[in-house]
């Protein structure tokens, strides 16, 4: 009887050292693909938004909090590889509570076509709050003559565009391996029936 | 109270493990994003353009028009020495491979193969086939982020080769460029070639920059006019990072080229 509890104890400690590194080595994937720009992965010079459709395959199954918390995470990360304003924070943050905030059982079934279609409307969302952050800037600054309002929004309209078409189209591919493997760990880990 | 404690209790370790995320995350953003950077080099090593293409670049034509401006240079300085106007040395230049490109949509940059360990620091000026490409902003010890002149917060002081009529070029996320001049009437016409002007404090002078593709001469507050870039942005495989000390600002230049020109406005 011990021994069983002792080996089921020690398989989930194993599992949650494996979704741990799971968790961030996915995140660590997303961020080596940012840079790179394969065939098929460029439209009018965008790439997909790979840290984007993390935090939405994340926020899917989890609550507003742990959204934000994931948004803040990987903004701050993205912005570490670009430059520091304006800032991916708050796009994802609103994306990661946004997502977790559709109410999925009642409106959307969680297949590939709904993922894409939400992290088609999620990557508008992020880019409307780069461009509203770059007006801000624009605005406030007296100094900045740099770039003028017409022209930032031409640009939102291109970026946006490009960047939600691509990333919606690679969507499944992060989100289908993603979601299987916490789904499955889920069941391990606390089996329904069995929860305390 | 009790339920407080019985909450802390209960997320204590969850609590501490985020907070622990976040200040990381916000460490790396702080400190740059050098080991990340350093990853992606390592992770992309088996991609980057190969040797061919280094030998296509120090192909024998190349190297003839190569010894041909080193001969026009040296004709050149010792001419500058009779009219006692020093000019700025250049080192060697360090060729690079591109590997990456910008990690954000609103930023135009590009990850080059050499860094520190290549002796590159920030500051260093990033020339492709073709003229002017940008300058290096952050550097890791094997790779460095260059930020393109097409970059919406770039600026270079630049001038018309042809007439002299100085202004600044700022980037429009693409391959062409927009100058505006500081003089009302420049003397500008379609084709005329643009280069850095000595009042850009960022970027050696001379450089090519490109060509003059449309007018707009009636624009206000300041003419401008549309500038197609003569290095190929979005197909670079190879550049040469050339190691060049940012100058102060000239004493007796203008004041509006001190205000608007040459910066990188954060």
């Amino acid at each position: 009887m011990t021994a069983t509890v002792t080996t089921s104890l020690n398989k989930l400690k194993r599992y949650r050292w494996l979704n741990v590194a799971i968790t961030l080595g996915s995140v660590w994937g997303c961020m080596m693909l940012l840079p790179v720009r394969p065939p098929g992965m460029e439209l009018l010079g965008v790439g997909p938004s790979w840290l984007l459709i993390w935090v939405v395959a994340w926020s899917i199954n989890r609550n507003v909090v742990d959204g934000a918390i994931a948004g803040l995470i990987l903004g701050f990360l993205q912005d570490a590889m670009t430059g520091p304003y304006p800032t991916h924070a708050i796009g994802l943050v609103i994306v990661g509570m946004l997502t977790a905030r559709i109410q999925k059982q009642r409106f959307i079934q969680e297949d590939f076509v709904s993922i894409s279609m939400i992290v088609f409307g999620m990557a508008v969302v992020a880019q409307t709050a780069m461009a509203l952050q770059i007006t801000a800037q624009r605005l406030i600054q007296v100094g900045v003559s740099y770039p003028q309002l017409p022209e930032i929004w031409l640009q939102h309209q291109r970026i946006a565009l490009s960047s939600a078409i691509l990333s919606s189209l690679w969507a499944p591919a992060l989100y289908y391996p993603l979601n299987r493997w916490w789904r499955h760990y889920t069941r391990v880990v606390a089996p329904p029936g069995n929860t305390p | 109270m009790f339920a407080l404690r019985q909450w802390w209790n209960q997320h204590a370790l969850r609590t501490a493990l985020i907070a622990l995320a976040i200040a990381t995350a916000w460490a790396v953003r702080e400190t740059g994003a050098s080991p990340i950077y350093e990853v992606y080099r390592w992770v992309t090593s088996p991609l980057h353009p190969g040797a061919s293409r280094r030998d296509v670049l120090a192909s024998s034509y190349t190297q003839e028009l190569q010894q041909q401006i080193v001969e026009l240079e040296s004709q050149n300085r010792s001419l500058r020495q009779l009219l006692d106007a020093p000019r700025a040395e250049t080192g060697a230049s360090i060729p690079a491979a591109v590997i990456g490109r910008s990690a954000g949509e609103w930023w135009q940059q590009i990850v080059i193969s050499r860094g520190s360990n290549a002796g590159v620091q920030v500051g260093y000026v990033v020339e492709g086939p073709g003229g002017l490409v940008g300058r290096v902003i952050a550097v890791s010890p094997s790779s460095s982020r260059v930020l393109l002149i097409s970059d919406r917060t770039s600026r270079v002081g630049a001038r018309v080769s042809r007439s002299r009529a100085t202004g600044y070029v700022r980037g429009r996320m693409g391959q062409q460029v927009i100058m505006e001049f500081f003089d009302k009437m420049p003397e500008v016409r379609e084709g005329d070639v643009v280069v850095t002007s000595s009042y850009s404090q960022l970027f050696p002078q001379d450089r090519v920059i490109g060509r003059v593709v449309s007018l707009d001469l009636s624009k206000s507050p300041a003419p401008e006019v549309t500038i197609e870039l003569t290095a190929p942005l979005d197909i670079l495989e190879w550049v040469e990072v050339v190691p060049f000390e940012p100058s102060e600002a000239p004493e007796d230049a203008p004041p509006a080229v001190l205000d608007s020109g040459d910066g990188l406005t954060p």
